[in-house]
């Protein structure tokens, strides 16, 4: 292992950690809102982990700017397409899960 | 959802520019001439530097800059207030993530979810919509919908109080934007 492994390795690893919790989130959580939650959430905690850990293996500064660009690209679409997902559930009376 | 509200094209009419991003200075050429820089540098990252591609690139930029340019909004961000958003961002999306992960694979799933309605004290348009998408990164909240006066919040779990941090946010988003809410200036 290089010097940057041992930076990018953890990362890579605790990004996994994010969208498996997302998935665990997904499947367990009770309705469609609280799901949206677990998906948002962690993903984007997710890719933004797995994107540093590729920054820091990266070759030049091209690739840095493009895995940025693609995190944003994704933290973008994610947070718009979970609030329609929501909206389109509410206006059709989609009930919410209560303890 | 209207994007575009004519009390806010009054409220930034003075300055023509670099949508999300502005920076001092006026005149469209200028403005047209920095969106053009931006897309060339985003088409320069894409192909990862490679001079042979511009042929494409060059039509691609212009063509971009043009659209960018007449579909711009009337509310801009500004550039130094970006960069005292963008680390509080950061660490908060990263609060919200751990937060709904260690709920997702706790055994008794602690949730307990609700709906807030916050009233909105910035502006139609962008600053809204910008507000609305934050909302779902942070900790515990996620938008539903965008009503004419508030914002419909369901919340994961009942033991913050969410209306103090919605108006926090407000208050960053606010900033950003160069937009003075009626209760005053981040604290």
């Amino acid at each position: 292992m290089t010097p940057s492994d041992y930076i990018a390795v953890p990362l890579l690893v605790s990004g996994v950690m994010f969208f498996l919790a997302g998935s665990a989130g997904l499947l367990r959580f009770p309705d469609v809102y609280t799901r949206l939650h677990a998906l948002t959430k962690s993903d984007n905690v997710g890719l933004g982990l797995i994107v540093a850990g590729l920054v820091v293996e990266a070759d030049s500064w091209f690739v840095v700017g493009k895995l940025l660009f693609i995190w944003l690209l994704v933290l973008l679409a994610g947070a718009s397409v979970a609030n329609l997902i929501t909206k389109g559930a509410m206006q059709r009376g989609t009930r919410m899960w209560t303890r | 959802m209207k994007l575009i509200q004519p009390n806010l094209r009054a409220h930034s009419s003075e300055h023509t520019s670099v949508w999300p991003l502005r920076w001092p200075g006026r005149g469209h050429w200028l403005g047209f001439l920095r969106r053009a820089t931006l897309y060339a540098l985003l088409w320069l990252i894409v192909v990862e530097g490679d001079l042979s591609s511009l042929w494409i690139g060059v039509p691609a930029v212009l063509v971009a800059t043009t659209a960018s340019t007449a579909l711009r909004s009337p509310a801009t961000m500004i550039l130094h207030e970006l960069f005292r958003f963008v680390p509080f961002f950061l660490i908060h999306s990263l609060m919200g993530g751990v937060d709904v992960a260690w709920r997702a694979v706790h055994p008794r799933m602690p949730i307990a979810p609700h709906l807030v309605e916050y009233p909105f004290q910035l502006p139609p348009g962008l600053p809204r919509v910008f507000m609305a998408n934050t909302v779902s990164l942070l900790p515990g909240t996620l938008s539903a919908d965008i009503c004419a006066h508030f914002l419909k919040v369901h919340v994961l779990t009942d033991r913050r109080d969410t209306t103090s941090e919605l108006r926090k946010l407000e208050q960053r988003v606010a900033a950003l934007f160069g937009v003075v809410l009626p209760e005053g200036a981040l604290e």
